[in-house]
């Protein structure tokens, strides 16, 4: 089996039963003028990611295995945005409200989609989810267990918000979870140190953390 | 006339984001203030941790909670555990406490680790339920996760939360990520929470105020009194 050295100890995988799942690398979130960025957000603490995730999915998808993105959005109607969460927002930069790249955060504009150097390609799924956790509301469970997945490699964006949800509810239902220090990003770098931190402590409260050449290292072995 | 809390004095935003909300609206949710994880003698104490910052908020939550049974807020406590057979305990769950020397299951100084029924578990006396009130059994550290907590607070038509427990980066952290992913509003109050790791505990509250408050509102449980209009 695959071995990555990571903290707070080796994570072993079977690529078979495991997924690497990209979360929610969408325009409105990375791009130069997208929505994040107009909200004073300093992208390029994103935009690092991009280079290394790149990487790793393509060894990923050489390999033939399963790769899974997300995407936070909402129904143009707002029906499945809770009230708490639309006005929040401080008013005109709302879900919804007409954004630098489209409506923001609705589903089917171009600033809700993955950035062109991630994009999805031919059979590879992609949850559309309505909050920062990806198994609330999605169909994320049946996919990986329609494909007896067990382990996950978590990689996307921000590292404190959405990418912390997702392996938190990951991990409650039994998921193995590798967090990939430089496949995730946060705007705040105090937060992306404190959550990866948060991750790995007190045995692995969370999952372990891994650089991704590790992981492309250890397909490269096996193969 | 029904109380009302709010506006309540919070960061980053006066919460809740509207404006008030009828105490019936609203459930106070105490979070895994367990024995084994904040009692003297528990797990905790036992592996040499210092239980002083996991019991700080007790004295504030205990103060809350009377003021909430006196409002007849709904208040649910929540507790970490599972089945003595372990049939719903995830093996890395399992293979991990078993790394750092607390396996759930096996022997502590409390009775088994972390299984329903042990004295571990009960909630300790400073901010034990009383009759009347939910207690929710997680298997996990979010309390939405294979619980009827969503179940429960949607039949009482609970749509704002105001959060105590332990730990503050762990369990409640998760909680109040998955109520805010189900459009619950949310408040977690620094004075009736902590951590193993103060840093962490203070991380964790950061977090929830950045970007215009991600997943809702910090404030204290002096604010919130503060903010109950009884008239």
């Amino acid at each position: 089996m695959p071995t990555v050295d990571a903290l707070p100890n080796s994570f072993s995988f079977d690529p078979d039963s495991t997924a690497l799942v990209v979360i929610d690398m969408q325009r409105d979130f990375l791009e130069p003028g997208g929505f994040g960025e107009s909200l004073g957000n300093d992208v390029s603490q994103l935009r690092r990611t991009i280079e290394p995730l790149a990487a790793l999915m393509a060894h990923w998808r050489a390999a033939g295995l399963t790769l899974i993105h997300t995407r936070e959005g909402h129904l143009p109607d707002l029906s499945d945005c809770p009230p708490a969460k639309l006005l929040r927002g401080a008013p005109s930069k709302r879900i919804g409200d007409p954004g630098p790249k489209g409506r923001i955060l609705i589903r089917g504009e171009y600033g809700h989609d993955i950035i062109d150097e991630l994009q999805p390609i031919e059979g590879e799924a992609v949850v559309d989810k309505p909050g920062k956790g990806a198994f609330y509301a999605t169909e994320l469970q049946e996919l990986l267990d329609k494909d007896g997945i067990k382990s996950l490699l978590v990689a996307g964006v921000t590292t404190e918000v959405c990418v912390h949800t997702t392996v938190r509810e990951a991990n409650d239902r039994g998921y193995e979870c590798l967090v990939l220090a430089d496949c995730v990003g946060s705007y705040f770098p105090e937060f992306q140190r404190v959550g990866l931190q948060m991750i790995a402590a007190q045995g692995g409260i969370f999952g372990w953390v891994a650089e991704s050449p590790e992981v492309i290292a250890a397909l490269q072995e096996k193969s | 006339m029904t109380a009302t809390i709010g506006p309540v004095k919070a960061n980053p935003y006066l919460w809740p984001y509207d404006g008030s909300v009828p105490v019936t609206r609203t459930a106070l949710i105490c979070i895994d203030w367990q024995t084994d994880f904040c009692g003297p003698g528990g797990y905790v104490d036992a592996m040499g941790y210092d239980i002083a910052l996991t019991r700080a908020g007790l004295p504030a939550t205990a103060r809350l909670l009377a003021h909430a049974r006196e409002l007849g807020m709904l208040v649910i406590h929540t507790r970490e555990g599972h089945d003595p057979d372990l049939s719903d305990l995830p093996a890395n769950k399992r293979w991990r406490s078993a790394q750092i020397g607390a396996e759930i299951g096996g022997p502590g100084p409390c009775g088994r680790i972390l299984i329903k029924g042990e004295p571990g578990w009960e909630i300790v006396p400073e901010v034990a339920p009383v009759a009347g009130e939910v207690v929710v059994d997680k298997p996990g550290k979010g309390a939405f996760y294979a619980t009827n907590l969503d179940l429960v607070l949607r039949t009482h038509g609970i749509t704002h939360l105001i959060l105590t427990g332990i730990t503050t980066d762990v369990c409640v952290h998760t909680t109040m990520r998955e109520a805010n992913d189900r459009g619950y509003e949310c408040l977690i109050l620094s004075d009736c929470t902590g951590a193993t790791d103060p840093s962490n505990h203070t991380a964790a509250l950061h977090m929830v105020t950045m970007q215009g408050g991600v997943f809702g509102c910090v404030a204290t449980s002096d604010d919130v009194i503060a903010a109950t209009d009884l008239s």
